[in-house]
C-alpha cells in the first residue's frame, strides 16, 4: 500500500512534490519548541560524546586524536566487563522479582476486596518519591551489622547475619531498588487494569466465573501489555545502577564496592577521578548501545507475544 | 640540591606544557606583591572546607573593607579536588582561591590548573613554615601552594582502653604496637587497636618504613610497591596484623560506624594526622578525657619516626580574575593574621612556625585529652626532619582506586603483597596512558 503511494507520487511529477512540501513545514512550526530542546539536550550531547570518544587527553602531551583506540581498549578492559556482568546478573534476578511483586500488588488493590485500597496504593508508591540517595542512606543504616537494625537483630537472636558481606551485597542492593520501584511499577500495572471495561466483569460474573478465573482470563492478559513497558524501564534502570552502590560504598566493610562496581560508577570514577572523560565517553556509548539492544530485543519479543 | 636537579631535568625535557607554564610565570603580570593594606577592592571567590573558614573570610573583609569574599564550603578534600578538576576541564567555574590537600597540588600544577606563587614572592616565606608541608607544595622548585595546616602523623590512642588491656605505656615501636594490638584484641570481640584506614595512612606508614612507592622525576615515574626493603617491612607487618585478626577490616575511615566505634571505645587508636584532635572531639564526645597523643611508633629503636598524613594549602587557580587580590587573601590566611584565626577558631594545627612554637600554643592543655599538653607532642612531630615527600602527579586517581586493590587483601582474600603489586601495575598503566614514562619494579 505504502509502496504504491510512493510510486504514484514519483510518477505524477513535480507538481505533487511542491504541494507535499508546504504541509511539512507547517508541521515543523509546531515542532520547533520541542525540536530545539531535543537537539540541544539530547542530540548534541550524544554527538559530542561520540566526538570526544575518538580523542585522548594526556597529562603529558595534551589531547590527541586516537581513532577507535578507546573502543579497542574498552573491549579488552576486564573491569568494564566485570561491571557489565554484575549489572546483567542484577537485572536477571531483581527485575522479575520486582515486577512479580508489583503485579501482585496491583491485582490486590484492583480486587476491590481490600480495605483501605487508597492507603495501600499511596504507601506502596511513596518510596518512589523518596530520593534514591536518602533511601539508600536509610537502608544502609538499617543494614549495619554492628550498629544498625541488623546488628540489633543479631544481638537479640544471637545470630551473626551480615547483609553487607560481599557474597550477598548485590542482593541487598536489589532489595533497596525493589523497595524503591515496586510502587512505581505497581502504578503502571494498576492503571492498565483500571482500563478494563466493567462490562467484561459483568459478563464474567453472569457466566459464573470465580474471582480466580477473572484474574486468569481477564486481568493477567491485560497486564501483558504494560509488562513490556515495565520490563524495558527496569532493564534500563538496572543497567544504569549508580546511586545505591555509590552511596553504600563507604558503609560496606572491606571496600567490597569497587570503583568499577557498575558500568556507570566506572565511567564516573574514570571521568572525575581519573581525568579520562574521553574513555568514559566511549564507555557510555557502548553501554547505551548494549542497553538499547537488550531493550529492543525485549520489545520485539513482547510484540511477537502480542501478535499470537 | 635535589630540588634544583629535579627542576633542571624537567626544563631539559622541554615539554610544551612546562614551557607555557614557565612563560606564564615569567612573562605574566609583573605587579609587585601587594600587602593587604586596605587598598584592595572587589570580589573574591574561595573554596575550602573545615572549621574556621567563615571566620577567616570575615577577618579578611574586616581588614580590607572594599573586598567581598564569597566563601563556598566544600564537603571535603576530595570533593574540592573533583570540583576543581571539572571547572578546569570546563574552562570556567573555578574559584579565585582554592583550598587543596597537599598531595593534590602537584597534580593541579602539572595540569596548569593553578598558578605558581613565586611570582608574588612566596619563596621569601619558605623559612617561616615547617619543612614538611612547605616541601610538599613545591613543584619543580617553585611554590604552587601556601601551607595551611600541617599534618605530622601521630598516634592517637584511647588510654582508658589501653589501660584496661594492660598496656600502660603508649607503644614507641611497631613491635610494641603489635603486642598492644594483641592485648586489646583480647578485651572482646569488638575491640581492635585500629581499622583499615585507607590511602593516606598507607602512604604515611610505608614512607616512614623507608618504602618510596613512587619516585617522580619530571616525566619519568618509578613505581615500586613491593620490592624495596622498606615496602617489604611495611607489607610484612600489616599482613601480620591482618592474619592475626588484629585490625578491624570491617570499618572504613570516616564512615558512620567509624565514628560510633571511636565513641564507644571499641576502636582504641588511630595513626593519623595531627589534625585529628578537633575531629575526635566531634566524633567521640563520650570518650572525653580518655584520648591521648603519642609520637608515631618507630620501625627501629631510635630510627626515623616522622611522617606526614594529609595537610592542606591555599592555591590560586589559573582562572583567577584578580591575582593580586587572590594572593593578598592567601598571604593573609597562611602567613598573616588569618593563620591565627584558623588556629583559634578552626582548631587547625598550624604549619606557621611563629604560631607553632609560641608558648601559648605549645602549653595549651586540653580537657578532652585529659589535660595532656598535646601540642607539645604534635609540635615535636611537626618539627621532625622528614625525608621529602613525593606524590604522583595523579594522586586523585591513585587514592580512588587504592581500596579496589587492597580491600580484598584486608578481607583475607589475597595477600597484601600481591594486591599492592597489582595496584602498582594499575598505576603504571595509567601513568603510561597519561604520557609518562613509567618504570615498574
Amino acid at each position: 500500500m505504502a509502496g504504491n503511494l510512493g510510486t504514484q507520487a514519483v510518477a505524477s511529477g513535480s507538481a505533487v512534490r511542491v504541494n507535499k512540501h508546504k504541509p511539512d513545514w507547517r508541521g515543523w512550526k509546531f515542532m520547533w519548541p520541542f525540536a530545539v530542546v531535543f537537539v540541544l539536550v539530547f542530540i548534541i550531547p550524544i554527538f559530542y560524546a561520540i566526538y570526544i570518544s575518538f580523542f585522548e587527553k594526556r597529562m603529558v602531551g595534551g589531547t590527541v586524536f586516537v581513532g577507535i583506540d578507546n573502543y579497542i581498549r574498552l573491549f579488552g578492559d576486564d573491569q568494564f566487563w566485570a561491571s557489565c556482568g554484575r549489572v546483567a546478573l542484577f537485572t536477571v534476578v531483581q527485575v522479575p522479582i520486582m515486577l512479580f511483586l508489583s503485579a501482585v500488588m496491583a491485582l490486590c488493590i484492583d480486587s476491590m476486596k481490600l480495605h483501605g485500597a487508597k492507603f495501600f496504593r499511596i504507601s506502596t508508591f511513596l518510596p518512589y518519591g523518596v530520593p534514591a540517595v536518602v533511601s539508600t542512606m536509610i537502608w544502609g543504616f538499617m543494614y549495619g551489622s554492628k550498629y544498625g537494625l541488623v546488628g540489633s537483630l543479631n544481638d537479640l537472636l544471637g545470630t551473626n547475619i551480615d547483609v553487607l558481606s560481599p557474597d550477598v551485597l548485590l542482593a541487598s542492593i536489589g532489595n533497596i531498588v525493589t523497595w524503591e520501584f515496586v510502587g512505581y511499577n505497581m502504578l503502571i500495572f494498576y492503571s492498565s487494569l483500571s482500563t478494563i471495561p466493567h462490562s467484561l466483569y459483568e459478563a464474567a460474573s453472569i457466566d459464573g466465573a470465580s474471582e480466580w478465573q477473572i484474574v486468569k482470563s481477564i486481568k493477567i492478559p491485560e497486564l501483558k501489555g504494560s509488562l513490556a513497558i515495565t520490563v524495558i524501564f527496569s532493564i534500563i534502570g538496572s543497567f544504569q545502577l549508580f546511586n545505591e552502590p555509590n552511596i553504600l560504598q563507604n558503609m560496606v566493610p572491606g571496600n567490597a564496592i569497587t570503583t568499577y562496581y557498575t558500568p556507570n560508577m566506572y565511567a564516573y570514577n574514570l571521568s572525575f577521578s581519573g581525568n579520562q572523560s574521553n574513555y568514559a565517553a566511549a564507555m557510555a556509548i557502548v553501554m547505551a548501545v548494549i542497553t538499547m539492544a537488550i531493550a529492543y530485543a525485549v520489545q520485539l519479543n513482547s510484540m511477537k507475544e502480542q501478535m499470537k | 640540591m635535589r630540588k634544583s636537579s629535579f627542576g633542571l631535568k624537567v626544563l631539559a625535557a622541554g615539554t610544551a606544557a612546562m614551557t607555557v607554564l614557565a612563560m606564564a610565570a615569567c612573562g605574566g603580570d609583573d605587579k609587585p606583591a601587594q600587602s593587604a593594606d586596605g587598598e584592595l577592592s572587589g570580589e573574591l571567590s574561595v573554596w575550602g572546607w573545615g572549621n574556621g573558614m567563615k571566620e577567616l573570610a570575615e577577618a579578611f573583609e574586616e581588614a580590607n573593607p572594599g573586598v567581598t569574599v564569597e566563601y563556598a564550603a566544600q564537603s571535603n578534600a576530595s570533593d574540592a579536588a573533583m570540583k576543581l578538576t571539572n571547572a578546569i576541564a570546563a574552562g570556567k567555574g573555578a574559584p579565585d582561591v582554592c583550598m587543596l590537600e597537599d598531595a593534590m597540588v602537584s597534580q593541579f600544577a602539572v595540569q596548569e590548573g593553578i598558578i605558581e606563587l613565586d611570582q608574588f614572592g612566596a619563596q621569601d616565606y619558605a623559612d617561616d613554615f615547617v619543612a614538611g608541608p612547605w616541601g610538599k607544595l613545591q613543584v619543580n622548585g617553585k611554590a604552587y601552594g601556601m601551607p595551611l595546616d600541617s599534618a605530622p602523623e601521630v598516634l592517637y590512642y584511647n588510654k582508658a582502653v589501653f589501660d584496661k588491656a594492660g598496656v600502660t605505656e603508649a607503644p614507641t615501636t611497631w613491635d610494641e604496637y603489635y603486642e598492644a594490638a594483641k592485648k586489646i584484641r583480647e578485651l572482646g570481640e569488638d575491640y581492635y587497636i585500629t581499622n583499615n584506614a585507607g590511602f593516606q595512612p598507607f602512604t604515611a606508614q610505608a614512607w616512614q618504613a623507608g618504602g618510596h612507592m613512587w619516585t617522580v622525576d619530571g616525566e619519568n615515574l618509578t613505581i615500586d610497591m613491593t620490592k624495596s626493603e622498606g615496602m617489604q617491612r611495611y607489607i610484612d607487618f600489616t599482613q601480620k596484623l591482618i592474619d592475626e585478626d588484629l585490625i578491624n577490616v570491617r570499618i572504613n575511615a570516616w564512615s558512620d560506624d567509624w565514628n560510633r566505634s571511636l565513641n564507644d571505645g571499641t576502636l582504641a587508636s588511630l595513626t593519623i594526622g595531627a589534625w585529628m584532635a578537633t575531629n575526635l572531639k566531634s566524633s567521640a564526645p563520650e570518650q572525653s578525657g580518655n584520648w591521648r597523643v603519642a609520637p608515631l611508633p618507630k620501625w627501629t629503636d631510635g630510627g626515623e619516626n616522622g611522617s606526614e598524613d594529609g595537610g592542606s594549602s591555599f592555591t590560586i587557580t589559573a582562572q583567577a580574575k584578580d591575582t593580586t587580590l587572590a594572593w593578598a587573601f592567601v598571604e593573609f590566611a597562611t602567613h598573616g593574621e588569618g593563620a591565627q584565626v584558623l588556629t583559634d577558631e578552626g582548631g587547625q594545627f598550624p604549619s606557621l612556625k611563629s604560631i607553632l612554637n609560641s608558648d601559648e600554643f605549645i602549653n595549651a592543655d586540653d580537657e578532652y585529652f585529659g589535660d595532656q599538653k598535646i601540642n607539645q607532642v604534635l609540635v615535636e612531630a611537626a618539627n621532625q626532619d622528614i625525608t621529602q615527600f613525593q606524590y604522583l602527579p595523579y594522586t586523585q586517581y591513585a587514592t580512588t582506586i587504592y581500596p579496589d586493590y587492597t580491600g580484598p587483601a584486608y578481607m583475607g582474600k589475597v595477600r597484601l603483597e600481591d594486591a599492592l603489586q597489582d595496584y602498582g601495575e594499575a598505576l603504571a598503566e595509567y601513568g603510561e596512558q597519561q604520557g609518562y614514562t613509567v618504570t615498574l619494579k
